[in-house]
């Protein structure tokens, strides 16, 4: 009999465990967080860990009756959450939700615990962010909120250069930032998130981070301002300078006017002698207009034989014949005796 | 004559007592909202920071089963932040001779609802309660042993008490967002 009784209390055991198998399964609880206190949803699980579909009712405490969700959450057929509008969520009341469902024939029941909903707020992400130069090296940050109520909010910055290898985080109460002192030489990049603070509520819900904003020189920014004179100076400079240079060719070749005052014409004044040459054929007299008479006047009116003049050979220095009383008187037609120290020795003709 | 002129006034006065209405408030601060900011974020809203992280450090498992069990609840009305937390304040002040209740502990609590009532300007329906305050103002917190809570037993009055003080915290959140801007 205790053999039969060792193997049934285990299958008992097992039936016992059945219902609580089955909820281990499902949700362990609901999560619940208002968006910016513009809407809420309460999660209970996905759709790997779901193997059923739940339904959601909920209620506040002192105050209206159970009321089951209107708008659920699906994933791929299975209902993983509820999402609350505006209009039903009250803060500041106890807020309680039960999960119910049937697997199998039994019925699964999921009570959350006492919820307090301001605790469970979420503001938005912070937005326009702003820096400005300060004096003395100093950087303020500002933003503002999409939250409605902000004297409410805590906010945390979060900056880095591209010089630090990890991020600094400050806790700021308003909305302003004041960085002391910059290097300017660094980039900086700064985040942005918020908090309901303490004076209005209990939450450890932060906002997102918000898109950072940026200050100071790039290295990479500089990289590609470099590049970019570089392609500045090294191609469109020298493109744009032949352009214009071939442009400037076009119009000289096209347009006379400017050709002649850049390379004016070398004077060809043989035109102003074509009537020289071919009306008065090369005679310039004529063509200059000197008067006729003037003409005959430098034409000769008289004519003279030609004289030849010739000189005799020098050997009649040398003949001791000749002195002083031998000399015979010459004549126009005789020829003339060799003298001494004569300087006349060549021929010559007289006209 | 005389006689029914007194007798016509005895015979009115204690109407009039009984007609007026019993949950009246005797804060005097309801409209200088700016002024009570000022004094709950600079002061009062730490010593109810210390007092919350006080009371999570004792040991609470018998509170979960206890819950609402003889225990007067307080809501923070909606438009009546002010009366709510008197009433908190008030109550909370009942505390301080539980012997149950560590001694740190009490006297937290009650430099709390002493805080609360003299920021709001407020007084007890039973003013027994307020003489509390003369003592807790002028004691100084020297005698008091600490980590006495956790040697004692949770209990009901514990549980009740912390009860309060999430109420009294709440109320003031609540209060807190409807005046700031």
């Amino acid at each position: 009999m205790a053999v039969p009784a060792a193997f049934l209390a285990p299958i008992l055991l097992l039936c016992g465990l059945g219902p609580r198998l089955a909820a281990a399964h499902g949700p362990t609880g609901v999560e619940c967080v208002l968006f910016n206190e513009e809407y809420m949803t309460c999660v209970w699980g996905s759709r790997e860990t779901l193997t059923t579909n739940y339904s959601l009712y909920y209620w506040y405490e002192n105050r209206s009756p159970v009321v089951e969700c209107k708008r659920y959450l699906w994933d791929r057929g299975v209902s993983i959450g509820c999402h609350f509008n505006q209009s039903e969520i009250v803060q500041f009341q106890p807020f309680h939700v039960l999960l119910n469902a049937s697997l199998n024939g039994q019925a699964l029941e999921i009570r959350s615990k006492r919820m307090e909903l301001q605790d469970l707020v979420k503001p938005g992400a912070p937005v326009n962010l702003t820096i400005r130069n300060m004096s003395s090296n100093q950087l303020q940050l500002t933003w503002s909120s999409p939250y409605p109520k902000a004297q409410c909010l805590e906010h945390a910055v979060k900056y880095k250069s591209n010089k630090d290898t990890s991020w600094i985080e400050h806790g700021v109460k308003g909305d302003i930032f004041s960085f002391p002192s910059v290097d300017y030489e660094k980039y900086y990049t700064f985040y942005v998130r918020s908090k309901i603070n303490s004076y209005c509520g209990s939450t450890q819900l932060w906002s997102e981070w918000s898109v950072p904003v940026v200050w100071g020189r790039n290295t990479t920014s500089l990289a590609e301002e470099q590049l970019q004179w570089f392609w500045i100076h090294t191609v469109l400079v020298p493109i744009a300078s032949c352009l214009l240079l071939l442009v400037l060719v076009v119009l000289l070749v096209r347009m006379e006017r400017v050709w002649v005052i850049l390379m004016p014409r070398i004077p060809n004044p043989s035109k102003n002698f074509d009537e020289l040459f071919i009306t008065h054929n090369g005679n310039f007299q004529e063509w200059a207009g000197v008067p006729k008479d003037m003409l005959e006047s430098f034409k000769p009116n008289y004519s003279e034989s030609i004289c030849y003049v010739s000189e005799l050979p020098s050997r009649e220095i040398h003949d001791p014949q000749w002195d002083g009383s031998n000399r015979l008187p010459g004549g126009p037609g005789a020829p003339a005796g060799p003298r001494e120290h004569s300087p006349y020795q060549n021929n010559y003709v007289g006209v | 004559m005389s006689h029914a002129f007194f007798r016509s006034i005895f015979r009115v006065l204690p109407l009039l007592l009984v007609l007026s209405p019993v949950n009246s408030s005797s804060c005097t601060m309801g409209n200088k909202t700016a002024e009570i900011r000022v004094k709950y974020e600079n002061i009062l809203s730490h010593d109810i920071d210390e007092l919350v992280n006080m009371s999570a450090e004792y040991r609470d498992r018998c509170c979960k089963n206890k819950k609402h069990e003889h225990s007067k609840v307080f809501f923070c009305n909606d438009t009546q932040e002010i009366e709510s937390l008197q009433s908190m304040a008030c109550n909370m002040l009942k505390f301080f001779n539980k012997q149950k209740i560590s001694k740190e502990f009490r006297w937290k609590a009650a430099l709390v609802s002493c805080g609360t009532l003299q920021v709001l300007q407020c007084k007890c329906e039973r003013h027994k309660k307020e003489k509390v305050c003369t003592q807790v103002n002028t004691h100084n917190n020297e005698d008091r042993e600490t980590g006495e809570q956790s040697k004692k037993k949770c209990n009901h009055e514990f549980c009740e008490l912390k009860e309060n003080i999430s109420s009294l915290r709440s109320c003031w959140n609540k209060f807190e967002k409807i005046i700031s801007r």
